[in-house]
């Protein structure tokens, strides 16, 4: 089904938090403001790659206006913080290792008096060499970065022997792919308000993924209980991973504590540029070879992935990487290795896709060389290639066997967009000229060119196994009569706020103000778990699936002993509990016979609350981070080239995802569009340059991340909802996979148009630049 | 401090407003701070992305680009100033970014609505490029636009039919 607005009916639903979204009246954490509020800065450091000879604060402490002064020695408990490694320091000691590592904080009266003691912070430094190339920080000449040295994780695959076969296959196909250091450029930047409170507690307003995470990193480093902070993390102006680890909550929380008032915090673009994480720019070098037939054989990887000065979850994005360089396409002989280094360039970390943006630009990348080289057509030979349903994992784990993949290929073949792209493309630079299907009224000039492509992807859901990921929620009719869930999960603009209420709507057939949906505060909602991973909504799903039966069971016992009427009549329904009424040889009627609220005036409090734990499904084989639960998508691109100024633009795209039932299609499109011009601007526009360890790109006019005038022609989402009966994991999380196979589509549209194949991303322009005697071939005569 | 304040007025949302402030405080700062309308948003800070657009005497400016002395003596309006026929309805334009999800975090909305607004005050039933040029200095992470472009062509439609009931509604805000 094309999912769009008129194929929705009544499930396209406005927002429940889209009103005060679209007046301007929501309080993002960053908007807030207390009474005797202090404004906070932090200085970074000034050099990549640097010893703190000397630190001195005195002449900032002593200027007007300024209420505290940190540095490391104020820093109580653990100074580090890292979700998986606590590795990056809090307040660098006597080393900074990139450019946005924090070396003093200031809360001051005004945010330009803040600024200004900053400059009144005397650091000595001695600079050391930069590491800037990963390659280099695995030589036994470089500097070593941390105290195990510079490799933070490696991974490795084996099955078969991948170098002996692949001397003897009959095509092979070696090619390096490199990927740009993308950045979230979420709209709100890190910020939020701190409050110490008069019962000694500390709130903590900030964005996160995941509040509970943010508070015990929070509670490590300040050496405090856990429960003594309140963390209140929704709404959130963008997040994409970037404000899944911490970024100012040290700081705020240091400051406010040190000054006992509440201090705001709220970087400026350059500052979250310089200090905020990136996707891991990633070499990938792969040699992949086939048999006479186009039969997969054998498959050599290496990976090395910058991960910058810090773990965060480099490791886990790096494992996500080499489970996904395979593809889904069966292979017997595989040679995979992986390694994530530390260098002086920022920190890299989870970022939508999650490593698998880039491992499938690759693997994607060789699929298209290979067709080519015997050729057939591109996705004949995927198809060819494609692991079947029974087959396991990429790891040789079991996973959860669907049906998706086989759906999203024949789905694609079958679109319109890939019926349009001429099987004919011998002579790839000519074969498009000339046809425009918008404007052929008009011939193309010469130097415009058009080409089609496609790519494929699985894509895994949850942290994989071996890694905690739990799971659970909480219903309850709350004290107002209302149908309460509470989850830990955020609301950073996905749209899980309106998931839930269509769930809850669909699970009662209540109102939406019969709803009441707690999120984001650590004083109120239950450990469910992260909101990463694609994993929110199937896991409120599995939740709400298994609270739904005793929660019922108990509200409508409760009706029946306030209304004499018997449980089986009973029924929940709009503002409360129905009776079902069936006469014989009558229709059947219906009447509300208590409301929820008269229902919640005589309820012991508890009494009707029920909670859940569980964990997100995992494969039953013992590897590491491998998944069990995996979505499918397949996309196609057009493209048009223009090889005067090498400038590619986005035409007609389709989109087709296995991702079972769609319970919020407004949702479910935005987060395919959306997925689907932020991976446009990793493939075109988006690099986070740095050179010798300082950001080039400091802010939007550098950075460039796709305007309205950069999106697509058009851009079809077609779903598939089907899952197999026994399925009860539910509808799959969407948040990631419309942004992990467009870049392999659209090169393969250039390749096409152009005759070109990329390897690097964001596409290179002057590598589509082409020189005028070309076009003098086709009857262009330059002046 | 005299020599380096002014006596700022200018009338905002419909309201006088009047204040001794310094000549070159940026207007963002004005509306955030000064005048607490957080619905007019800090992103980029060099007119760039178009979160703090506000409508300076009807044409969209980037207020992080605009100093209290470059706007003073004009009408201001924000995202808070944006309502339909009663205060408490929305503008056509807010309800059509509600039906097509032309928003998500949200964070861009306010200034995407106000382009929009200078938009269609200008070019009633824009063609796809002027829509795409009339938004092209606004920034949106999340949507990937099509939402948008979904909700601008939605919210033309509804002014035209709000304008075509009544002849005033569809002037330019006062």
């Amino acid at each position: 089904m094309l999912l769009n607005r008129e194929n929705s009916g009544e499930r396209w639903r406005k927002r429940r938090d889209g009103r005060e979204k679209v007046t301007g009246e929501l309080r993002y954490l960053t908007d807030m403001t207390a009474e005797g509020m202090l404004y906070g800065r932090v200085l970074r450091s000034s050099h990549p790659h640097a010893r703190i000879l000397s630190l001195d604060t005195s002449a900032a402490e002593a200027y007007e206006g300024v209420i505290a002064v940190i540095t490391y020695r104020d820093v109580p408990g653990l100074n580090r913080f890292g979700i998986a490694v606590p590795d990056q320091p809090a307040l660098c000691e006597d080393m900074v290792r990139y450019i946005g590592d924090a070396v003093a904080a200031v809360a001051a009266v005004t945010p330009e008096i803040a600024e200004y003691a900053l400059s009144l912070i005397r650091v000595n430094y001695e600079v050391l060499e930069t590491i800037t190339d990963p390659l280099r920080a695995l030589e036994d000449t470089a500097p070593r970065l941390h105290p195990q040295g510079n490799v933070l994780h490696r991974t490795q695959v084996k099955q078969g022997d991948a170098d002996t076969v692949l001397q003897n296959c009959t095509y092979v196909v070696k090619e390096v792919y490199s990927t740009p250091r993308q950045m979230h450029a979420y709209m709100e930047t890190e910020g939020g308000l701190f409050v110490p409170e008069p019962d000694g507690r500390l709130t903590v307003y900030a964005p996160t993924q995941h509040g509970y995470k943010d508070r015990m990193q929070i509670a490590r480093i300040l050496d405090w209980e856990e429960e003594r902070i309140r963390v209140i993390s929704s709404p959130i102006g963008g997040s994409f991973g970037g404000k899944d680890e911490l970024n100012v909550q040290p700081y705020g929380s240091l400051l406010a504590l040190k000054s006992g008032r509440p201090v705001k915090m709220h970087n400026s673009r350059m500052e979250s540029v310089r200090a905020g994480l990136k996707r891991h720019p990633m070499r990938i070098e792969m040699e992949t070879g086939m048999d006479e037939h186009g039969r997969l054989q054998a498959h050599r990887v290496r990976i090395v992935a910058d991960t910058g000065a810090y773990a965060t979850l480099g490791a886990p994005v790096l494992n996500f990487a080499t489970e996904h360089c395979m593809g889904p396409y069966r292979l017997q002989h595989v040679d995979v290795e992986g390694v994530s280094v530390y260098t002086n360039n920022g920190v890299s970390g989870e970022f939508r896709g999650f490593g698998g943006n880039q491992a499938i630009f690759a693997m994607e990348g060789q699929m298209d060389r290979l067709a080519e080289k015997i050729g057939m057509d591109p996705w004949e030979f995927r198809m060819l290639n494609r692991r079947l349903p029974d087959d396991p994992g990429p790891l040789q784990q079991e996973i959860w066997r669907t049906n998706g993949l086989e759906q999203v290929m024949q789905a694609l073949a079958q679109s319109s967009l890939w019926q349009r792209r001429t099987v004919d493309s011998a002579l790839p630079a000519a074969v498009m000229t000339g046809y425009d299907p918008v404007t052929s009224a008009s011939p193309v000039p010469p130097w415009i060119k058009r080409g089609i492509g496609s790519s494929l992807a699985m894509h895994g859901a949850g942290l994989g196994y071996g890694i905690d990921d739990p799971a659970g929620g909480r219903l309850s009719l709350n004290a107002q009569g209302q149908i309460e869930v509470a989850f830990s999960y955020e609301e950073f603009g996905q749209g899980l706020i309106a998931t839930l209420e269509i769930m809850l709507m669909d699970l009662f057939h209540c109102t939406a103000e019969d709803i009441s949906i707690v999120i984001g505060d650590t004083d109120l909602v239950p450990h469910s778990g992260s909101s990463t991973a694609s994993r929110s909504t199937t896991m409120a799903w599995m939740a709400l699936q298994r609270l739904k039966t005793p929660f019922l069971q108990a509200v409508l016992q409760k009706a029946q002993e306030m209304t004499g009427i018997p449980i089986d009549q009973l029924t929940t329904g709009e503002h409360g509990i129905w009776q079902m009424i069936t006469e014989e040889g009558e229709e059947m009627s219906r009447k509300r016979v208590v409301s929820y609220r008269e229902i919640a005036g005589v309820t012991e409090d508890k009494e009707l609350t029920f909670d859940t734990k569980f964990s997100y499904p995992t494969t039953p084989d013992e590897v590491v981070g491998g998944h069990f639960l995996y979505t499918y998508a397949a996309v196609a691109a057009e493209v048009e080239v223009n090889t005067l100024t090498g400038h590619v633009k986005l035409l007609d795209t389709y989109h087709t995802v296995a991702a079972g039932p769609v319970i919020n299609p407004m949702g479910f499109v935005g987060q395919i569009e959306g997925g689907s011009v932020m991976a446009l601007g990793f493939t075109l526009t988006e690099d986070a340059v740095m050179e010798e360890g300082h950001y080039m790109t400091r802010n939007m006019d550098t950075y460039m991340i796709p305007g309205i005038q950069d999106m697509h022609t058009s851009l079809e989402v077609e779903v598939i909802e089907d899952l197999p009966e026994n399925d009860s994991f539910g509808p799959r999380g969407i948040g990631e996979i419309g942004s992990v196979a467009l870049a392999p589509a659209i090169t393969a549209a250039i390749r096409q148009a152009t005759g070109q194949w990329i390897s690097h991303l964001p596409v290179p322009r002057e590598q589509l630049i082409q020189r005028a005697g070309r076009w003098q071939q086709e009857g262009v005569s330059p002046r | 401090m005299k020599a380096t304040s002014m006596q700022w007025q200018a009338v905002v949302n419909g309201k006088a407003q009047e204040m001794e402030i310094a000549p070159s405080r940026r207007l963002l700062d004005i509306l955030r701070d000064d005048l607490d309308l957080t619905g007019t948003k800090v992103s980029c800070e060099i007119g760039r992305c178009g979160a703090c657009m506000v409508l300076i005497d009807g044409q969209p400016m980037n207020s992080c680009l605009m100093m209290a002395y470059q706007c003073a003596d004009t009408e201001i309006t924000t995202i808070e100033g944006l309502h339909g026929e009663t205060e408490s309805e929305l503008h056509p334009i807010q309800e059509a970014f509600l039906e097509e999800g032309g928003f998500q975090c949200g964070y861009c909305t306010p200034g995407m609505i106000i382009s929009t607004k200078a938009l269609l005050d200008r070019t009633p039933q824009p063609a796809e490029q002027e829509i795409k040029e009339g938004l092209c200095g606004n920034l949106c992470r999340c949507t990937g636009y099509g939402g948008i472009m979904r909700a601008v062509e939605s919210a033309a439609d509804k002014c035209a039919h709000r304008s075509s009931l009544s002849p005033t509604a569809g002037l330019p805000m006062k």
